[in-house]
């Protein structure tokens, strides 16, 4: 039922009508919104809603990593939970930033993650449910990208760490109650935007696409992050393992590499 | 008559050049000149003027430390040189990339100086002129006109000297610290040590390369003896040892905390609240310089 929006994941278009302007200072553009919500979901209805709650710096400190996170109200046994989140950044050049699939393991769904801002922006999570209905929240944030120091890397050891994973499952854990997890993966998740200095052209993107958490083999949660996601993909969350078990997460690349990591949880 | 118009702008233009204000200049040793700019951030309400710039005097000509953060405060600069010598302008010396200490080079090119930087500098101010320009011109508008990138024509690997006539300037090249691109002057003729960002004094340490390394070459310059020390912002010092013990313990301090978060499983936000809040009222900026510290360096020191 849920409708795939992969295709139109690569707009540059808002970026075209963001007005160059020499002196004002800019601030997160609210006109840009109607044009990606009809690339994205076109001639759907949207509801904003106050159960999905939206946590960011009013100003990032750095447009690389800026800190930010959702938590729901409503249980994923609700009846009308959410299934599927959205993270959209308005004036990113690709405003997706990642897609969260959620299950009931995951309790009330709460999420910390850290996405990049190339300037000013809306950032939005539009929720979906199983029978299609979408739910929104929003908020401003101010940023200024790019300046937050790139340290020249040296390219084998870049690609040697790549896919490296931490994990984390909060101890003592009580079975049947929100544990926070904590999972990081080591990744340059270039955006396709950043100049290689060698051909004096753009490095190609080179990002981690997917990673499938599962506990005792059953899904947990699914995540399809694309580059608007920050270096080093963060995610803390909560989900509830209900008896001692494995929590697995299996990862991809772009490039079609795999990589996985588990940890034991034992109570 | 369009011939006289075109005549009277000419005269308007040629005329803006020599007559820029003067920067107001600090003699502080022998031939050693210093123009403090003020303490802003490097946000919106900046103005381009915000770090210590200066120059040195020789027999055969002059070397540039720094040149300011527009072009429109290079020409300022260059104008405060002339009140001072006019002997040429030999080299213009950049003590790493950050903008406010780069962006006034232009001013300078009519002299046909040798631009000397860190051996990463070239390629460091690559990857930033994209953000950089486009920032500066959100910031600074027409203010930042005629500002440009001039990457290095003399590069410095590890050391290098240059002769200004009866006095030799000592540059050394850091590994990653302040930046990745940090670089010392010392002045053999006064015993001046010209630090660049590599030290802050007053103003919160801004950190955009490592701060271990940076720790470490604080401790490393802290072995040094200069008579007199001139830091990127900031008084100048006598006795840096204070200084330098003042900005190591900040670091540390910092660094202790970030790893005590990373270990307690906290999220990094929290830790932009709480890491280093013992040095706060120590330092000028600090509410919004600590926190970017935080931003910037938290991800990195999750994979220790």
């Amino acid at each position: 039922m849920f409708q795939s929006i992969s295709t139109k994941s690569y707009l540059f278009l808002a970026v075209l009508l963001l007005p160059f302007s020499s002196n004002a200072l800019a601030e997160a553009d609210p006109k840009i919104w109607p044009v990606i919500k009809e690339a994205f979901f076109s001639n759907r209805p949207i509801e904003e809603a106050s159960f999905i709650q939206l946590t960011a710096p009013k100003r990032a400190e750095s447009g690389a990593q800026v800190p930010f996170s959702i938590a729901l109200d409503n249980s994923q046994a609700d009846a009308k939970a959410i299934k599927k989140i959205y993270v959209i950044v308005d004036a990113n050049p690709i405003q997706l930033a990642a897609t969260y699939n959620l299950t009931e393991a995951l309790g009330k769904f709460s999420l910390s993650t850290r996405i990049r801002l190339e300037t000013d922006s809306f950032v939005r999570a539009i929720g979906e449910t199983a029978d299609g209905k979408l739910y929104m929240a929003a908020i401003p944030i101010r940023a200024a990208g790019g300046c937050g120091g790139i340290i020249d890397a040296n390219e084998a050891e870049v690609r040697a760490a790549a896919g490296k994973i931490k994990m984390n499952v909060e101890s003592p854990v009580k079975f049947g109650a929100a544990t926070p997890t904590t999972f990081i993966i080591k990744h340059p998740m270039r955006t396709g935007l950043q100049r290689d200095l060698v051909s004096q052209g753009f490095l190609p993107p080179f990002f981690i696409n997917k990673a499938t958490f599962t506990y005792n083999n059953k899904p947990v949660f699914d995540v399809d992050f694309n580059v608007g996601t920050s270096e080093d993909p963060y995610l803390k969350f909560d989900f509830v393992p209900s008896e001692p078990g494995t929590l697995e997460v299996k990862a991809t690349d772009n490039e079609g590499k795999s990589f996985s990591h588990h940890v034991d949880v034992k109570g | 008559m369009l011939q006289f118009v075109i005549g009277i702008l000419g005269l308007l233009i040629v005329s803006a050049h020599p007559h820029a204000e003067p920067l107001k200049l600090e003699k502080v040793a022998d031939g050693v000149y210093v123009h403090h700019g003020v303490h802003e951030d490097l946000s919106e309400g900046y103005h381009g003027d915000i770090c210590n710039i200066g120059f040195i005097i020789g027999s055969k000509g002059v070397a540039v430390i720094d040149s300011g953060g527009t072009f429109k405060v290079g020409q300022r600069f260059r104008e405060a040189i002339s009140k001072v010598t006019g002997l040429p302008v030999l080299y213009v010396i950049n003590t790493h990339v950050h903008p406010d200490h780069i962006y006034g080079n232009a001013a300078f090119s009519a002299d046909n100086p040798q631009f000397v930087g860190h051996a990463r500098l070239a390629d460091a101010m690559e990857r930033r002129r994209d953000a950089y320009q486009r920032m500066h011109q959100e910031w600074l508008g027409d203010e930042f006109a005629g500002s440009e990138i001039i990457k290095p024509s003399l590069t410095v690997e590890n050391q290098l000297t240059l002769d200004l006539g009866d006095r030799q300037l000592t540059l050394t090249a850091y590994p990653a610290a302040h930046t990745n691109t940090d670089l010392t002057v010392a002045d053999s003729k006064t015993n001046t040590l010209w630090t660049g960002d590599l030290l802050f004094v007053e103003r919160t340490p801004s950190i955009d390369g490592d701060i271990k390394g940076w720790i470490t070459v604080t401790e490393s310059l802290g072995k040094l003896t200069p008579g007199l020390v001139i830091p990127g912002h900031g008084p100048v010092v006598t006795d840096s040892r204070k200084a330098l013990a003042d900005q190591k313990r900040y670091l540390s301090t910092l660094l202790e905390d970030i790893r005590n978060s990373i270990k307690k499983g906290e999220v990094m936000e929290s830790a932009m609240d709480t890491a280093a809040a013992t040095e706060k009222g120590k330092w000028v900026l600090f509410d919004i310089v600590n926190r970017r510290n935080v931003n910037n360096i938290y991800p990195a020191l999750e994979w220790e």
